[in-house]
């Protein structure tokens, strides 16, 4: 299949404007201006586009929902906090495809007639941050950002604004209070952001590469979008992959591509060859597949099939010399250390899900130790204020149903199954 | 109306309530540690979580709103469970050092340990934070901390503060002030009230008693005219400590820092325990056989020399009903003057003489809730949430809420700061303000709008037609433009209210102010509810309604204090001139020249160092009595304590000095005094309104040699001579200082926390200086009542109740 996000991606000046439009950067843009706002979203409903943070939230509906709303101003933000673990699909497209994104916001606030967009950037991505700022220079410079972008009376202004390096930024209410300079912590909803947000007025909050399909989705119109990939939730989407695979990376693929075909034939099978233990399939907080379950097309409607998510399409690949308990820990170790600390089960939770993995890894795993993170991890799913407390909590259950003889080998025996 | 379900009982509902509120509305029990009725729901405790049919995952009932048909169950077992699991991951980390907590006993997290939580632990750790030592007042121990969060919220969304935050994240969140810097805030205490746990405790009340042991009292605040309850709590006939408890009193809870750790000045060591009597020039103490009848001989020989109009009395805004009733009983019928009166002559009496001559009406009850709902609300030059900080909640209320806060106001004080709009006005300039927004709103012609007619239309609007915006920028230093928009602002909107204090301690203000704003809003057909001027102290009020003031054309306070030689003899209850009003030379001058100054007090105070007899008289909480607010609401006060040493009642002290005189008043005891003060008619007159013209005239003006403007008032820890004896308060703060501009201290060479000489055309005095942003270029913010400073030797007493501002000139002390 044609790149449409990652175009031109090897051209080392991808990220200046002039590469840009001479491979037909900015003319969505101009379609869309010849467009009503109203027609924009009609489009964009009409690709069954799927936000591609995690949620998988139908993209237009969101932005039907904003526009809809009397208040003004209206604010767009793009959230560009990729900080969960195996996720680094935004990173190209902020490296070296940075007015993708822009045009894309241009499009975006143009269609919900918001004036004023900032990109939330993940504190811990210096390098996009000159890059991004760069880009929003020349976008300037070109007359497509500003008070009457392209003559056409369109205002909208963007600028980057760097996190301080929290996972919990990239739930939108935290990153919403994040950019009014609060503590980033979750707010309660409802109301949503989309009628009460930043400062109050409504806002969109939007993926990186969901703001990077629009302009495609512009260009093809709704119609030919919604036939790229699975029909249901449609589109090219990136993986990340990472871990125990001879060619990790990010790969764009139509939505819908089987796991199976994602590992072995495009990031080139396990390592060294060995045998495929588990998969993770949609970043840290999805639970694990095993391998009887990897020709599941990779989308939002089938993983659920198998009991696990999309997420961010961030693929963890283990082979069978990895502990299955020490990754447990490890993960368990990372939402501890981002849990905010506003409710009671994640914040003391994970932490003592964390205490109880390092001691079975340690070898100081006492019996009833299995039940006993299974009590607590059930005693967090569902019952925190946002969903980090269930992403850690999905890791410990998915991990202990589908690895229970390495985590029962640990307690019995001291030490791993792998040694 | 919305209906629903709770454990199987269908309830009715108001749209907008979440199932939390529907719940305790109809006595149905969650569970709950991080919800406080005052602020937003935070959802962090997840203990309230109730399940709703339909719903995939338990709901938090704090922040669910309820909803039309809505299933809701409040106690199941997954519920139980659930519950359970959260206290038992609390308490993993909570260092159950209850045996050595303060808070053992009434603490939430041990209650519901008790009813829901696990029998034993099935994980240890602990936090590891080190309890914070060096804050004033409130001890703040992070080990013990839930991190529910109700400190921080109380502490910015309701009390507007913002001192303390939840720093780092996760497990290692702790609560603390920026940087983890010593804790240094206004000290009103609502964060102690509102800790679920014993993480945040009163210093004072450390370690004094186990909760159980004590016994609880309601009373009314002797501080401000607010009248909030306080529940005291004793032991062993002790005030240990202050609380507010919610939904009780005017205050619903709320507290400031005088009314919940101000509560020891009756515990002052400067307490008076026997009466005095000046022998061979000092004070001896003596009994009170032998203090009464040297008392009634002394007057009697007045009486005999020179009549009753040679004797005076001032009453106090801080004594009962009762007292005051008895004080003016006895100079009404035992002395026979009318001489008699109380600090409300130097504020109070001129914001009720300005309503009188305006709106017609001799009394103005406040509505504490009178902010709330308004399009618009002024705040005029005047410090609410310092003197009046209940009823200063409110304008923060209100403006959370969706009200326009517009605070024309010099200093940046914490309503400025909080405010929608701050309109930074030179000091005393507040009267041209207003008096603009007049001359404004006659052009705009919006009486015509309102098809009104109100007399004297014409002589106002030639008053105030020199204040046009340009002369208004002129005297306000406020911005031409920024003053029309905010005129615009006020006279369009639906709604609006101005507030400001006439207090005694202030110099800013005065009757024109008051006649200015009731013109204004009259002209915009607003009615006197509209302009809140609260009373001074507890019992302001009630001094004014029991006669405390000459009626029958007796001298009144400025003659009997600033005029030396119109009296021979001054009975003086409860009230210390010498260090609360103005111009202090003047009154020392007039004693001097007394043949008899009789001081009735609770504590030696320094009028009562110069006076031939000083008796001593119970405090609050040691006499039953009655205050009436500044709503006009009379709440009586008990009894809770023993009276210090010889002390008794002020009102038994006039009642024996009266029998001594053998002068047979018919009162004797309490029940027959409280009927008799029943009776008493309040005239609170009839609305006629009437536009005046306003003269608006600084009195002083900074020239050449006096460059500075210095404003006096009281401060959020100190208001008079009560809060000086608290131990507590002047922990926080117990020296004068004086407020200086960051620019004025450049260019007089003034160092913070310098001594520095302030000189006006009065007097001089030295004081130590605070540079602060908190006042603009060109002016000195002092507070009047600490004795040693002596700021009051400069001031000027008005006798027409106009703003008296005094220019000084200040220089650091050589």
């Amino acid at each position: 299949m044609e790149k449409v996000l990652l175009k031109n991606i090897d051209n080392p000046d991808s990220a200046r404007i002039e590469a840009y439009e001479k491979s037909g950067g900015y003319s969505g843009l101009k379609k869309a201006f010849e467009m009503e706002p109203k027609a924009i979203i009609e489009e964009v409903k009409r690709s069954g586009l799927r936000g591609r943070g995690g949620a998988g939230f139908p993209t237009g509906m969101k932005w039907d929902f904003a526009s809809r709303d009397p208040k003004f101003p209206k604010y767009l933000l793009c959230n560009a906090d990729e900080g969960e673990p195996g996720t680094f699909k935004d990173r190209p497209l902020l490296e070296k495809r940075p007015h993708l994104l822009i045009e894309g916001m241009i499009i975006s606030a143009y269609a919900l007639k918001a004036e004023y967009g900032y990109i939330y950037l993940r504190g811990e991505y210096p390098h996009a941050k000159v890059v991004l700022e760069e880009a929003i220079k020349e976008a300037y410079e070109r007359g497509y950002l500003g008070d009457n972008i392209l003559g056409k009376g369109v205002k909208f202004h963007l600028s980057v604004h760097q996190g301080a390096g929290a996972y919990i930024c990239g739930e939108e209410t935290a990153l919403i209070e994040s950019i009014e300079g609060k503590r980033g912590q979750p707010r309660i909803k409802p109301p949503f952001p989309v009628n009460v947000g930043a400062w109050g007025m409504p806002t969109v909050v939007n993926n990186v590469e969901t703001l990077s399909n629009i302009p495609y989705i512009i260009e093809i119109g709704g119609e030919a979008y919604s036939q790229i990939g699975n029909p249901e939730c449609p589109g090219p989407k990136l993986f990340s992959i990472s871990c125990c695979v001879e060619k990790p990376g990010v790969y764009e693929l139509p939505m819908g591509t089987p796991l199976k075909e994602i590992i072995y034939e495009h990031a080139g099978g396990i390592k060294g060859g060995r045998q495929l233990k588990a998969v993770i399939p949609g970043g840290i907080s999805t639970p694990v597949l095993t391998p009887d379950k990897i020709d599941c097309p990779m989308d939002f409607v089938n993983l659920p099939k198998v009991g696990s998510m999309l997420g961010s399409g961030a693929i963890m690949v283990f082979d069978d010399t990895v502990c299955m308990v020490k990754v447990c820990w490890r993960a368990i170790k990372f939402f501890e250390h981002e849990s905010c600390g506003k409710c009671t089960p994640c914040r003391e939770g994970t932490g003592w899900m964390r205490s109880i993995l390092e001691r079975i890894e340690g070898g100081f795993g006492r019996e009833g130790d299995i039940e006993l993170l299974q009590d607590v991890a059930m005693s967090i799913a569902g019952k925190t204020f946002c969903p980090l407390g269930d992403g850690a909590a999905n890791v410990v259950l998915s991990f202990i149903r589908s690895f229970t003889e390495e985590f029962d080998y640990h307690i019995k025996n001291k030490k791993c199954i792998t040694q | 109306m919305i209906e629903l379900t709770i454990d199987g009982k269908k309830i009715q509902a108001r749209k907008g309530m979440t199932i939390l509120d529907v719940a305790r509305e109809n006595n149905i029990y969650i569970p709950h540690l991080c919800w406080d009725r005052r602020l937003k729901p935070y959802g962090g405790c997840r203990l309230c979580l109730v399940e709703v049919e339909g719903q995939r995952k338990l709901m938090a009932a704090c922040s669910t709103p309820a909803d039309n048909g809505m299933v809701v169950h409040t106690d199941t077992p997954t519920l139980r469970k659930a519950r359970k699991t959260v206290l038992e991951l609390l308490l993993v980390h909570h260092p159950l050092d209850c045996p050595i907590c303060d808070k053992a006993g009434e603490c939430a997290l041990q209650d519901l340990a008790y009813k829901y939580g696990p029998s034993e632990g099935r994980f240890y750790a602990e936090r590891k934070h080190e309890p914070e030592a060096t804050s004033a007042l409130i001890d703040r121990n992070p080990n013990r901390c839930i991190l529910c969060g109700r400190c921080v919220r109380v502490c910015w969304e309701h009390q507007g503060v913002g001192a303390i935050n939840l720093i780092g994240r996760g497990f290692n969140t702790k609560i603390s002030p920026a940087f983890e810097e010593t804790l240094d805030c206004e000290f009103c205490g609502q964060c102690v009230d509102a800790c679920p746990v014993g993480a945040l405790g009163a210093k004072p009340y450390k370690y004094r008693a186990r909760a159980w042991f004590l016994e609880s009292h309601d009373s009314i605040c002797p501080y401000c005219s607010v009248g909030c309850t306080l529940t005291l709590d004793l032991r062993e006939g002790k005030i240990l400590r202050v609380r507010g408890v919610d939904g009780k009193g005017v205050n619903q809870g709320d507290l400031c820092g005088k009314g919940r750790f101000g509560f020891d000045f009756i515990y002052g060591e400067s307490r008076l325990k026997t009466p005095l009597v000046r022998k061979n020039g000092e004070l001896k103490e003596v009994s009170w056989e032998e203090a009464l009848y040297y008392v009634a001989e002394r007057l009697k020989a007045v009486l005999k020399d020179y009549g009753p109009n040679s004797i005076g009395a001032i009453g106090s805004a801080r004594a009962s009903l009762e007292d005051n009733y008895m004080l003016q009983k006895f100079i009404r019928e035992v002395i026979g003057t009318d001489n008699i009166d109380t600090s409300a002559r130097l504020g109070y009496a001129w914001a009720l003489k300005g309503m009188e001559e305006t709106y017609g009406i001799k009394l103005n009850p406040i509505k504490l809730e009178s902010p709330i709902g308004k399009e618009v609300v002024l705040v005029l030059e005047s410090d609410l949430t310092s003197t009046h900080p209940i009823f200063g909640l409110k304008f923060l209320e209100a403006k959370n809420e969706g009200s326009h806060l517009m605070v024309v106001e010099p200093r940046r004080t914490k309503l400025a700061r909080r405010s929608s709009e701050w309109l930074r006005i030179k000091p005393g300039t507040g009267t041209a303000y207003i008096l603009g927004l007049i001359n404004f709103a006659i052009k705009e012609g919006v009486h015509l709008k309102k098809e009104m007619e109100i007399e004297g239309l014409d002589e106002l609007s030639n008053a105030v037609a020199e204040f046009t915006p340009e002369k208004v920028a002129e005297l306000t230093g406020l911005d031409k433009e920024r003053f029309i928009e905010s005129a615009r602002r006020f006279i369009n909107a639906e709604s609006r209210l101005i507030a400001l204090t006439v207090g005694a301690a202030e110099n800013q203000k005065g009757i024109e102010t008051v006649k200015a704003a009731a013109n204004l809003l009259m002209l915009l057909g607003e009615g006197p509810d509209a302009l809140q001027v609260p009373a001074d102290y507890s019992n302001t009020y009630g001094a004014w309604l029991m006669g405390l003031r000459p009626m029958n054309g007796g001298k009144d306070l400025y003659t009997m204090l600033y005029e030396p030689g119109a009296l021979k003899a001054l009975y003086v209850m409860g009230e210390d001139p010498l260090v609360t009003m103005p111009d202090a030379g003047r009154i020392e001058e007039t004693f001097k020249r007394l043949e008899l100054l009789i001081v009735q007090d609770i504590r030696l105070s320094e009028t009562a160092k110069m006076a031939d007899v000083v008796l001593p008289a119970a405090s609050w909480a040691e006499k039953e009595g009655t205050f009436i607010n500044a709503q006009g609401i009379p709440q009586p006060v008990p009894k809770v304590v023993s009276p210090t040493g010889d002390s008794i009642p002020d009102w038994q002290i006039l009642r024996n000095i009266a029998r001594v005189m053998e002068h047979d008043l018919g009162v004797i005891e309490f029940s027959a005094l409280k009927e008799e003060i029943a009776k008493v008619a309040a005239d609170s007159g009839q609305q006629r309104w009437r536009l005046v013209p306003v003269e608006y005239d600084l009195t002083e003006k900074p020239d050449n040699e006096y460059p500075i403007v210095m404003v006096t008032g009281n401060i959020m820890q100190h208001s008079g001579a009560l809060s000086v004896m608290s131990k507590s308060l002047s922990h926080v703060l117990s020296d004068a200082f004086v407020q200086v501009s960051p620019e004025d201290a450049e260019r007089f060479g003034v160092e913070d926390g310098g001594f520095i000489k302030i000189a006006s055309r009065k007097g001089e005095v030295f004081i130590k200086a605070r540079v602060s942003d908190e006042v603009p270029e060109g002016m000195l913010f002092v507070p009047v009542h600490f004795a040693h400073a002596r700021v009051n030797m400069l001031t000027t007493a008005s006798p027409e109740g106009r703003a008296h501002l005094t220019a000084v000139r200040i220089e650091p002390k050589g």
